[in-house]
């Protein structure tokens, strides 16, 4: 049964694991995932709590439909105190080893302390073992899985790679050959516990409380979600669809962000050559993954223009191979492409000194370059282990106001998208709750410039505009689409099939409340249900602040401000402070949020006390 | 004559299939329980469907003592209540087309001619078709590989 699934509290400086139930009526508030993973860790968090000690924890969470017949339900979140921002670590991603987590009888891993040595966590049928990593410890992520699953058959795993262990502020988990939890340094907490991989085979699948209607409900949904003329397009090119349209109109981040527009040839079609089969995660009828011809799998969108456009790059292969090696070494893609970026422009500004660099003349778009100072990075190598420390690295860098890192509350940019036209998404990423963060709240929809208004009012409410560029009703938009996605994120399902995320049709509160229906037997409203998506937004507010994030950090990078775009037309577009203070403010009121930005003292009551 | 057949390269490892079929046959989502069964390792690069094939002259009902296995039309039916739970149709089956999971034997039997597997495959990897069909597609698919080179 779904309902009784368990929590395991793992506990490595006294090895030592604890299982315990769950209530429904946490369930019930939050579904799992993204959101009972921020509650948890907003209650179990000491003050104060250095990221990289033996105090953070570390939680893998699934959701309620992670391992169901529901489309696109393979996933999971990760979250901790990130050691990249010193606020809320959290990612979700896809795969395959969240169902099996889940068919072994748990939805939820707490990892407290540290490991005396290297270890991973075995996990089988109710049962959980921790293990010696000596064997696998220094290894990347596809040696590490494949030594791991001769050693113990046919486990799904999420690990570290290098970066990792090497405490690299930017080291992703990963699970697989390229999916990763990225965002937030999740990979950098794993290592500092000595926690190489948690590896999972289970038996017990999930029985739900009404099987024939989920079967007819689901059938419904995928014909639903495959009659759209959207999805084809992700099944074939994936992500990367979104290139042609940003690089358009000017909105792609180049050579950090002193451009805004790259190569037309980097267009989805010219992938092509170099994709051998589309993949898919677990339960997902879209399959967006790319299986390269170079033994890995991508590119992504975010790949190919943070390892491409944003660092000079102009052949689509040698992107494709950085992307491959990121990968391998468990790297964050997004804030790899940006920190090369950063220190690429100030050293042609000249503010970098050489002796730094170790003799290199950083240049844009030398792959061999930028080979050697990634792995030199994983490895904490001389140049390599100042760019490790991530923004932490600004003074040494010669920008010690960060003036020219494309990055808020110290997480660098996680999409492609160069914001100055885009008002929406500027706000978005000012205000997510992982620092500058696409995937809390990209209003997509805001660049279909061919959607009616009327369309887009139905969807986000009456007093949104059809501009792009217009300040107007954007608080709106964009506090709609952080409520929709963190409920999916709860639920674990992917964003790629989300009401409002890729199209204006998909998976709405109308079928979340049809699929929980299925899977607990829980009558909810739809207004019920957005209320999880609510709560949840609420809580990492909540989090972030008890960390010590006040409303100044809900800002954006100073040349999204201060240089307007130069290119196509998005140019001279730039994000004006006093309106922008002003969207913010509207944002802040949508929420219910004091003019500060906090979270009211009676909706913190409100949420302490669910249990 | 139809029979469920599978295209391999069109596979792209999601599952849903397995999960019907599990979700159907034993009122719980478990991959590792559906009649179709998929393989994959990505590090290996590959993914691809296990399920029996229906065969004429099959083994399975050739080594099965109890006879709980026979051939009715293009399916081979197993019956429930005279199988022993032997494993011999397992063990026997050239092509991993009959497993058995946590005691039980488990193997397609098309849904009765309505395979519920094919509904959810969103690729065209699995096919319900005249066995005529399934040669030309996999005829014209040649065809246009050799034209390629």
């Amino acid at each position: 049964m779904v309902l009784r699934r368990k929590l395991a509290i793992v506990d490595l400086s006294k090895e030592k694991v604890t299982v315990q139930d769950v209530p429904n009526s946490l369930r019930k508030a939050l579904f799992g995932g993204r959101g009972m993973n921020v509650y948890y860790l907003y209650k179990m968090l000491g003050d104060n709590v250095d990221p990289l000690s033996p105090d953070n924890i570390l939680i893998f969470g699934t959701g309620l439909m992670t391992g169901t017949l529901a489309p696109c339900s393979g996933r999971f979140n990760t979250t901790s105190k990130s050691p990249e921002s010193g606020f809320l670590a959290d990612t979700n991603c896809g795969g395959y080893f969240a169902p099996e987590l889940k068919y072994a009888g748990f939805e939820r891993l707490i990892i407290k302390g540290k490991a005396k040595k290297p270890v991973i966590l075995h996990v089988t049928d109710n049962n959980i073992e921790i293990k010696d990593a000596k064997d696998y410890w220094g290894q990347t992520t596809n040696e590490a899985q494949k030594r791991i699953r001769q050693d113990l058959g046919p486990v799904e795993m999420v690990l570290c790679g290098p970066a990792g262990e090497n405490l690299v502020r930017f080291a992703c988990v990963r699970t697989g050959v390229k999916n990763a939890g990225g965002r937030t340094g999740l990979g950098c907490v794993m290592g500092s516990k000595n926690l190489k991989a948690v590896a999972a085979y289970g038996t017990q699948g999930l029985q739900v409380a009404h099987p024939d209607r989920m079967i007819q409900k689901v059938e419904e949904l995928k014909n639903y979600l495959m009659s759209s003329k959207i999805t084809p397009i992700l099944g074939s090119v994936g992500t990367l669809l979104l290139y042609e349209v940003s690089n358009a109109f000017g909105g792609i981040r180049t050579k950090n962000s002193t451009l805004n527009a790259w190569r037309d040839d980097h267009n989805a079609a010219f992938a092509e050559p170099f994709i051998e089969k589309m993949i898919a995660c677990q339960a997902c009828p879209v399959h967006c993954r790319h299986r390269n011809v170079f033994g890995g799998e991508g590119p992504e969108y975010t790949t190919l223009v943070l390892l491409g456009a944003n660092i000079g790059m102009e052949k689509y292969e040698e992107i494709i191979k950085l992307g491959n090696l990121v990968n391998d070494l468990g790297l964050d893609v997004s804030s790899t492409g940006t920190y090369l970026a950063w220190a690429i422009d100030l050293y042609q500004q000249g503010k970098l000194d050489k002796k730094l660099t170790d003799g290199e003349e950083l240049r844009w778009g030398d792959y061999e370059q930028a080979v050697r100072i990634i792995n030199k990075i994983a490895r904490r190598e001389g140049f390599g282990n100042i760019l490790a420390e991530g923004n932490r690295a600004a003074a040494k860098l010669g920008d010690p106001n960060k003036d020219y890192l494309i990055a808020v509350k110290d997480i660098p940019q996680s999409d492609p998208h160069d914001v100055r036209y885009m008002k929406a998404f500027a706000l978005g990423i000012a205000t997510a709750s992982r620092g500058a963060d696409h995937l809390r709240s990209r209003p997509t929809l805001e660049i279909f410039f061919k959607l009616p208004l009327e369309v887009k009012e139905r969807i986000y409410g009456k007093g949104v505009t059809a501009d792009p560029t217009s300040y107007d009703g954007k608080a709106l938009v964009v506090t709609w689409s952080e409520r929709i996605f963190a409920t999916i994120d709860c639920l674990e399902m992917c964003k790629f099939i989300c009401h409002g995320f890729n199209s204006p049709h998909f998976v709405d509160y109308s079928w979340m409340k049809e699929l929980v229906y299925c899977v607990t037997g829980w009558e909810m409203s739809e207004a019920e249900v957005s209320e999880v998506g609510r709560r949840t937004v609420d809580l990492e507010r909540l989090f972030n602040f008890k960390q010590g994030m006040t409303e100044a950090h809900d800002t954006l990078p100073r040349r999204y401000f201060d240089d307007p775009s130069p290119l196509r037309a998005a140019r001279g577009h730039h994000i004006d402070r006093q309106k922008f203070a002003k969207m913010k403010a509207e944002f802040y009121a949508l929420h219910g949020w004091t003019e500060d930005g906090r979270v009211p003292e009676e909706r913190r009551m409100e949420l302490e006390a669910i249990q | 004559m139809k029979y469920l057949y599978t295209y391999p390269e069109k596979c792209t490892g999601c599952k849903l299939c397995a999960l019907a079929c599990s979700l159907k046959h034993f009122g719980e989502c478990n991959p590792k329980m559906g009649a179709i069964n998929i393989v994959r390792d990505e590090f290996e690069r590959y993914e691809i469907q296990f399920v029996c094939l229906q065969c004429d002259d099959a083994e399975c009902v050739r080594v099965c003592t109890k006879k709980a296995l026979r051939k009715e039309g293009n399916v081979v039916i197993r019956d429930e209540k005279k199988c022993i739970r032997c494993r011999m149709c397992v063990v026997a089956c050239p092509y991993a087309g009959v497993h058995s999971f946590k005691g039980k034997i488990i193997k397609c039997d098309t849904c009765g001619g309505d395979p519920l597997c094919v509904k959810f495959c969103s690729t065209g990897a699995l096919k319900w078709e005249e066995e005529s069909m399934e040669i030309t597609e996999r005829r014209k698919r040649l065809a246009s590989a050799l034209l390629k080179r």
